[in-house]
Order: structure tokens, then C-alpha cells, then sequence
């Protein structure tokens, strides 16, 4: 066995599980105002987009849309996790 | 036949079934299946306009978004055209209007979502206690599970790990976005000019 092959830095605590790690976090707040199936839309839209690393050097970008209330849901669970961290 | 258009007994099940394929995507609600069901008395021939003229009038209704005093404006002048409606009829798309509004507005809202969206969420934080290199470490992790998507297609389903640091300054962010809403739905309430109406 090759010790490089292992070497990380001592007090890093990667999981095990295959997962990247957040690098960055990015929002956008828009209002649609119309559509053709609704002129009068008026329809808040958070649009998130999450940095993730692979601890490679890769990076991908994974974005998605929330309702308002899906978002206050979506920070309450942020919060709630650093609560406990 | 036609007194059997003119009645109002019917209609709120027709707006039902208007509903259902105009704005919740239901398929195979077809002319022919409402005629059946509701006004089997009808002819085709009579059923398509008063079909058509009900569609629009509730196609009108939720473009706009009509309040109650729009949506009662609105009725009351369909009751005063030629070959517009009853005002019993204006009664029962009031009503229907009333009760049906919100999750329509829901329906018409997602309709003009296109992207992905967050359809699942989970999370857990691990304590890591040793590693080979030192005998003695806490560093806890949060760890999310996060499940985006578009509806009725396959889901892209990812984890990923955030640092006690880097979890402090993601809250701070997100509080500010609050804020912002806030802002931004104000300025639209307040009437600026050429706001509206484009």
C-alpha cells in the first residue's frame, strides 16, 4: 500500500457516503409577471444554484426553482442544521 | 334544448370539467364526454358555442386574476351582451370562481415553471471522532440529500457535504433573501407606473 494514495490532511472530516461538497450557493428572487396561460401571473420563483465539488477538482452546478414557501422550508432546514453543528 | 343551456343546475359541474382539462392537465375531457354527462339533452351542435362561450369567460377570469369586485364587474356586464349569460349563471361562476381560485392560480403558476424543481430534501449531521492520522478529532459535517426535478420525468437525486464555517455563511445569505421579497413585492403593491398591464 502506497501512502500517498491516502494522504489527506489530518483533521479533515470527509464522509464516507458519496458526496461532494458544497462550495458555493447562489440565488436569484424573480417575479413572472405574465404567460400566456396568465396574463396576470405575478408568481414569485427563488432560483438556487449549488457549487459542488467532488474533492477532485471537479465542479458541478445543480440548480433548481422554489416557491417562496418552499424556500422559508428550505432555510428553516439550513438553520435547523446549523442548530446542531 | 336551449332551456336546458340557459339553466345554471349543470354548470357548475361543466366548470368543474373546464377546470380540470384547462388548467390541471387533465386529459380526455373531451366536448363530447361533458355533453353527455351534463346535458345529454343537447345537441352537439347547440353545446359547442355555450362550451366555448363558458371557456373563455373562465379562461378570462383566471388570466387576469380577478378580484371579487373585477370578477363581479366582469359578470354583470356578460349578463348585459347579446348572447352572454343569465344572471343565474353569473351566480354559479362566481361561486365556482370563489372556491376554485386558489389552487387554479396554483395550477397556472406551475404551469410556467420550467426548470427543475426541489422535490425532496434530507439531511443528517455525522461527528467524526477518529481518522488514522490523529486519535482525537470533532469535526461534524451536515450532509444533505437533495432530490430535484421535473414532474413526470426521472429525478436527479444528489448528496452533498457542508462544513460548520461554510453552513454559518449559507444561513446569513439566505436571511438576506428574505428581506429582499419583501422589497421587491412592495414596489410592485405600490402602483409604480407601467407596472401592470403590458
Amino acid at each position: 500500500i502506497r501512502e500517498d494514495r491516502f494522504r489527506c490532511p489530518p483533521d479533515d472530516a470527509k464522509p464516507v457516503a458519496a458526496a461532494g461538497q458544497l462550495i458555493d450557493f447562489q440565488w436569484k428572487l424573480g417575479i413572472a409577471m405574465s404567460a400566456d396561460s396568465c396574463k396576470s401571473l405575478k408568481s414569485p420563483c427563488v432560483t438556487v444554484a449549488l457549487k459542488v465539488t467532488d474533492g477532485l477538482g471537479n465542479v458541478t452546478c445543480k440548480s433548481f426553482e422554489m416557491t417562496i414557501s418552499q424556500f422559508q422550508n428550505f432555510h428553516s432546514q439550513f438553520k435547523e442544521m446549523a442548530s446542531v453543528l | 334544448m336551449a332551456g336546458e343551456l340557459e339553466g345554471s343546475k349543470s354548470l357548475s359541474g361543466l366548470l368543474s370539467g373546464l377546470a380540470q382539462e384547462a388548467f390541471h392537465g387533465h386529459q380526455g375531457i373531451t366536448e363530447e364526454l361533458l355533453r353527455s354527462q351534463l346535458y345529454p339533452e343537447v345537441s352537439l351542435e347547440e353545446f359547442r358555442p355555450f362550451l366555448a362561450k363558458m371557456r373563455g369567460i373562465l379562461k378570462s377570469i383566471a388570466s387576469a386574476d380577478m378580484d371579487f369586485n373585477q370578477l363581479e364587474a366582469f359578470l354583470t356586464a356578460q349578463t348585459k351582451k347579446q348572447g352572454g349569460i343569465t344572471s343565474d349563471q353569473a351566480a354559479v361562476i362566481s361561486k365556482f370562481w370563489k372556491s376554485h381560485k386558489t389552487k387554479i392560480r396554483e395550477s397556472l403558476m406551475n404551469q410556467s415553471r420550467w426548470d427543475s424543481g426541489l422535490r425532496g430534501l434530507s439531511w443528517r449531521i455525522d461527528g467524526k471522532s477518529q481518522s488514522r492520522h490523529s486519535a482525537q478529532i470533532h469535526t461534524p459535517v451536515a450532509i444533505m440529500e437533495l432530490e430535484i426535478g421535473k414532474s413526470g420525468q426521472n429525478q436527479d437525486q444528489f448528496r452533498l457535504w457542508i462544513k460548520r464555517t461554510a453552513l454559518c455563511l449559507k444561513d446569513k445569505q439566505a436571511s438576506n433573501l428574505k428581506g429582499k421579497y419583501s422589497l421587491v413585492f412592495n414596489l410592485h403593491n405600490s402602483g409604480a407606473p407601467g407596472w401592470h398591464s403590458r
